[in-house]
């Protein structure tokens, strides 16, 4: 290992939420007492032992951690190439890895004394968690979504509603999680006292570094996971990026043993025009929006575009910088995976496996199939799971089976 | 120490360029003028602007996304409201992706040619790396938007790194909300005055009647003006609404 490659892991946590040119508190004044706040908790907790127990605790009694690590004998066999095992964070409280963070940040809010919580939410998965945790501690939560998401994701408001959140559609700009976010901000600027709780490894410090303390568990579990299960480490990671809270998730603890490749699969949508895709990193241009510099998705004149996913969750403009930095270093590499094929492998995988991904972590799959067809049988590529796919029942439903499902709405109205 | 002279009390205009076009913007900056404003406030719009309300916001979607209007658009309407007012004060204001687009420095030396010496970037603050290639240059400063909630230590450190025009925001609202003027602002108004007592204080956000330029200017500077003038226009009551704020600076000055 070299001296370099070392460094990844400490840098991140110690960085003061730059990561190489990367990150930074790009926010107006206004937010910075907030933001200061929160950076200043979560540099105390994340070394104070008992507020980790309690941490730990939660991920355990509440959302059923240590989540399975499940091999996939069938599709290894019909494809015929590398080992394949997924990270089922679907198995999670609410249906995605997203509960993970928002533990967390519910028991640094509760640590400040906030009373009131707001949230942006693109699937809804965030939303939904947050909605939970709220309701677990007895907080007050505002929920912002898109007003597209709001009518694509609608299993995930009524969750929300009721759990007791206020879910409020965004009917600015695209109405997808970017509006969101910056709904959710205005929100704080009128509420300075309430806590935000961001749902990604995006916007200012001290998100993109927090988001990833809380989500490493899900590394950690896969060493030891993988360890067990195949006396050894993977060799390949890889994990869907929206906006990258999975992905730093399952890569953190990878990150200094250079021999993992680490793989983020970004929504390739229907085309590489603007606007037919999500994919920034590979797409995109430097950018400084919602708070950070990273890849963006915009015009040449520095407006930001309109994004397409099949996935409500992946359909966002930016990236994390940590990811952004970890791209430009070499360390993390990227991918696309189509809407198609992402449709496609949760069909795969239901079939083959008896489990249904959400179409976000589809992506990390459609890629996975491609990359293990190509290696040989001794390589072990594991997939993270991020989420469940009952959240997308009536987008996979109208894909698979759209007669049905008008039947049953016929059904319904009778 | 030499006698520092009392800012004089001051009207200050925003508009979007590009809004509702780009022709017709130059020509509401022409009518601000003309009815009044001392200090013009042109925003080059962005497609997000994360810090404004819904009529700036629509005023900046439509110019983004129906005008199309460009960054070298906005830099040829600055340069004809220059022509035509040498000497008028005119402030820029926009969001930081947008000047980092257009590549900061080549943006600064745009602005200085155009004789602007301030720039309002709401989500740049001013010690993150990008902003030092604005706050080396002699000629143009960044202009801090604060709200009451601003620290004692940052109010200290942004009162000692030269900025000469402090913006608050009147509460926490964004631009276009009701008016009302957050009880800690003089606390700050105060220490800005005591310490940079040539710099200037402007306060905006919600602002719309003559009452509230008043209550303003009693305890600041400059009274800013957004989204009322954008409405006032947009109903097409533009010159009746500006002569209805002007005495109040005139007057009292
Ligand atoms: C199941 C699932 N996976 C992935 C994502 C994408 O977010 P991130 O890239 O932060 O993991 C989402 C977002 O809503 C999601 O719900």
């Amino acid at each position: 290992m070299t001296p370099t490659q070392t460094a990844y892991k400490n840098l991140i946590f110690q960085s003061e939420g730059y990561f190489g040119a990367y990150g930074g508190c790009f926010v107006p004044e206004v937010l910075l007492p907030g933001l200061q706040e929160i950076a200043a908790a979560f540099d105390e907790a994340k070394t104070d032992a008992a507020f980790l127990a309690e941490f730990n605790d939660t991920l355990q009694t509440f959302s059923g951690r240590p989540t399975a690590f499940t091999p996939l004998p069938r599709l290894t066999e019909e494809i015929g190439g590398a080992r394949l095992f997924l990270k089922n964070e679907g198995l999670n409280h609410t249906g995605a890895h997203k509960i993970t963070h928002c533990i967390g940040q519910i028991l640094l809010a509760r640590r400040l004394g906030k009373r009131r919580i707001i949230a942006e939410t693109g699937a809804g998965q965030h939303g939904y968690a947050t909605a939970a945790v709220c309701a677990r501690f007895g907080l007050d939560c505002t929920v912002y979504m898109g007003k597209k998401d709001y009518e694509r994701q609608r299993p995930n408001v009524y969750w929300m509603e009721l759990l007791g959140a206020r879910v409020v559609p965004v009917e600015d700009g695209t109405q997808t999680l970017n509006d969101a976010v910056i709904a959710a901000f205005k929100d704080w600027v009128e509420h300075p006292e309430s806590y935000y709780l961001l749902g990604s490894a995006v916007g200012p410090h001290p998100y993109p570094a927090m988001n990833t303390f809380f989500q490493k568990v899900v590394g950690e579990e896969i060493r030891s996971q993988c360890i067990d299960a195949a006396g050894r480490l993977p060799d390949y990671c890889v994990a869907c990026v929206g906006g990258g809270s999975n992905a730093m998730g399952m890569f953190y603890d990878f990150l200094d043993d250079e021999d993992v490749r680490l793989i983020g699969v970004e929504a390739g949508g229907r085309g590489t025009r603007p606007g037919e895709h999500a994919a920034k990193v590979l797409h995109g241009q430097l950018g400084i929006f919602e708070g950070y510099h990273s890849y963006f998705l915009q015009d040449g004149d520095g407006n930001i575009a309109s994004t397409h996913s099949v996935s409500a969750g992946l359909d966002y403009c930016g990236v994390s910088p940590i990811l952004a930095y970890l791209a430009d270093e070499g360390r993390v590499q990227f991918e696309t995976a189509s809407d198609e094929a992402a449709l496609a492998a949760v069909q795969r995988l239901a079939r083959s496996e008896g489990l249904i991904p959400a179409l976000e972590s589809a992506h990390a799959f459609a890629h996975a199939f491609e990359l293990a067809a190509n290696l040989p049988k001794d390589q072990i590529v594991v997939i993270n799971a991020s989420g469940r796919g009952e959240k997308d029942l009536f987008i996979t439903m109208r894909h698979f089976q759209e007669e049905s499902l008008v039947a049953y709405a016929q059904h319904l109205l009778k | 120490m030499t006698q520092v002279k009392q800012p004089a009390l001051a009207l200050m205009g925003h508009l979007v360029l590009g809004y509702p076009t780009l022709e017709e913007s130059i020509r509401t900056a022409e009518k601000y003028v003309e009815g009044g404003v001392e200090i013009l406030e042109l925003q080059i719009p962005f497609s997000h602007p994360t810090a404004d309300g819904p009529v700036i916001t629509a005023a900046c979607r439509e110019a983004v996304e129906h005008q199309r209007v460009s960054m070298n658009d906005c830099l040829e309407a600055l340069n004809t409201i220059r022509q035509r007012f040498p000497e008028q004060e005119i402030m820029v204001m926009s969001y930081v992706n947008r000047v980092y687009a257009f590549g900061i420095q080549r943006f600064v030396e745009a602005m200085t040619n155009l004789g602007i010496r301030h720039l309002i970037i709401p989500d740049l603050p001013v010690d993150e790396t990008p902003a030092a290639v604005i706050t080396r240059h002699a000629n143009i400063k960044l202009v801090p938007v604060l709200a009451a909630n601003v620290t004692d230590a940052r109010l200290d450190k942004l009162l000692n790194a030269g900025f000469d025009f402090f913006y608050l925001m009147s509460d926490f609202k964004i631009t276009g909300s009701t008016f009302s003027l957050h009880p800690r602002l003089q606390q700050v108004i105060g220490r800005i005055k005591q310490t940079v007592p040539e710099a200037r204080v402007g306060i905006g956000f919600g602002i719309s009647t003559p009452e509230q330029v008043q209550t303003v200017h009693a305890a600041a500077d400059v009274a800013i003006i957004g989204s009322a003038l954008i409405r006032a226009q947009e109903a097409g009551g533009l010159e009746t609404y500006l002569s209805s704020l002007t005495p109040a600076s005139v007057g009292s000055a």
